[in-house]
């Protein structure tokens, strides 16, 4: 998934049929979700976004639309719902106070679970297990700070891999589309 | 005398290790005590793509940690801050708290609710401040002119920060690379995010979104940009290069992260205190003008 895909698969008309009417409601049961009932499509949200700004396939008011409407497999399946810079433009300046950001997360949590987890956030979850950190500990980041005579790197993270293993996430799996 | 649990986050220890050093520099210059803590953890932000209860649970594990010791915690990191302090924010809900501890349990640790997080920026800016900075320049740094990059998550969201900084209209890292007699310019994408959380998805994405803000500052007359997250210079500082080869475009900004601007004015040795040689864009251009 390096190069963002700019093909859409959101061209066609939306078919009734294909839609999920409990989708909207499932989102919104999560706490963090709840504010989805009061955007009412203003767009503030993209207009600030600096993605959707440098590649505009990313659209938050889009995809909040798309999940008010039910479009579970086109919103979960997407691969934009993972190109969220985490910048907090959009909630920051909602005049509705609708917190995009959380119910972006919430959509990436169910994406996750249904098998669209990008290979990056798997590996980096399989990583904290062992270092309690995101990245290995390379040997020559541990011969940088020797020099620096900075004190060294942890390991061994025991608490880390336990947590990880409470919620469940180290037994998510990569989407197998992407890269 | 303050004293702090240091949290180093996972990418300045690791690849921007100049970072921690300037930061250890400075921190001790003011006569601010950093306390490493062993088995702090990863803050949490990425496990919120997988799990949004599984970032709590590790932000909250590293609170429970530093609460342990009675420090609050200083950050390096903006996003490790904005994760921390969004966390506090969330489990200042009882149920929430109690949720999160009922697993936090199971590793021996407890979060009761007395800790505070904030970025070393904030630290300066608040404990130190600025005319006490001031008074302690001892380099002349007036003929340098520098970009200032805030980094999203040391303003936002803005509820957890106790109505530290404006968002739209930050002020405080302005004001302190003033304190150091460097001038910094203003620029229409100032607010710009580096992109930094994006990357491991999509390299491209961001090059694109990085080439806006370095567009801009292309067109101004600047010394270096100043920031105050490594995520941010990882991405300012290393991708530079890369842009210019896959882009065809010459950009040659050097990048400083704050404390090291900041020890530059206090007087300290640019490589064994500030690690500066350490940076892939070279600051030598900057060290002429300072020396």
């Amino acid at each position: 998934m390096s190069k963002p895909e700019r093909t859409s698969g959101f061209k066609e008309p939306v078919s009734i049929s294909e839609l999920d009417p409990n989708f909207r409601s499932e989102v919104i049961a999560h706490p963090d979700a709840q504010g989805l009932n009061a955007c009412f499509s203003c767009g503030t949200c993209s207009a600030g976004c600096p993605i959707h700004e440098a590649f505009p396939e990313y659209n938050p008011k889009k995809l909040a639309k798309m999940v008010r409407l039910g479009m579970r497999k086109q919103v979960l399946s997407s691969p934009y719902i993972w190109y969220c810079a985490t910048c907090h433009n959009c909630e920051q300046r909602c005049p509705q106070n609708v917190k995009f950001f959380n119910i972006l997360n919430v959509l990436k949590n169910m994406a996750a679970k249904e098998g669209y987890a990008p290979p990056a956030w798997v590996e980096q979850t399989k990583q904290v297990m062992k270092t309690g950190i995101v990245f290995p500990t390379e040997a020559n980041w541990v011969k940088k700070r020797e020099k620096l005579s900075l004190p060294s790197l942890k390991e061994d993270q025991k608490k880390a891999k336990k947590i990880i293993e409470l919620t469940g996430i180290d037994k998510i799996k990569p989407r197998i589309d992407s890269e | 005398m303050s004293k702090y649990a240091l949290f180093l986050g996972c990418t300045t220890p690791t690849q921007v290790p100049q970072y921690e050093l300037a930061s250890r520099w400075v921190c001790k210059y003011f006569g601010i005590e950093l306390i490493d803590i062993k088995e702090f953890v990863c803050c949490g932000i990425n496990q919120v793509n997988l799990s949004i209860e599984a970032g709590l649970l590790m932000a909250t594990m590293n609170l429970a940690l530093a609460e342990a010791e009675e420090l609050d915690i200083l950050t390096l990191c903006a996003a490790c801050t904005g994760a921390l302090a969004e966390a506090i924010e969330k489990l200042k809900d009882k149920a929430t708290r109690d949720k999160v501890n009922e697993k936090l349990r199971e590793v021996d640790l407890e979060y009761k609710g007395n800790v505070g997080v904030r970025h070393i920026s904030r630290v300066l800016y608040e404990d130190i401040g600025i005319e006490k900075i001031k008074k302690e320049v001892k380099q002349d740094l007036s003929g340098f002119r520098v970009a200032p990059h805030y980094g999203c998550h040391y303003l936002k969201p803005k509820s957890a920060f106790e109505g530290f900084e404006e968002p739209d209209n930050p002020h405080t890292l302005h004001e302190l690379i003033s304190a150091t007699g460097a001038h910094p310019i203003e620029y229409e994408t100032l607010g710009f995010c580096c992109g930094g959380k994006v990357f491991p998805v999509s390299k491209d994405l961001v090059h694109s979104l990085m080439q806006k803000k370095l567009d801009d500052l292309m067109n101004k007359e600047v010394d270096a940009m100043v920031l105050q997250c490594q995520t941010c210079y990882l991405m300012y500082g290393e991708q530079q290069k890369e842009i210019n080869e896959e882009y065809g475009k010459q950009y040659n900004l050097p990048i400083l992260l704050y404390p090291q601007l900041l020890g530059l004015a206090l007087g300290a040795d640019p490589t064994e205190d500030l690690g500066l040689p350490l940076h892939a864009i070279s600051p030598d251009k900057i060290l002429t003008k300072v020396t």
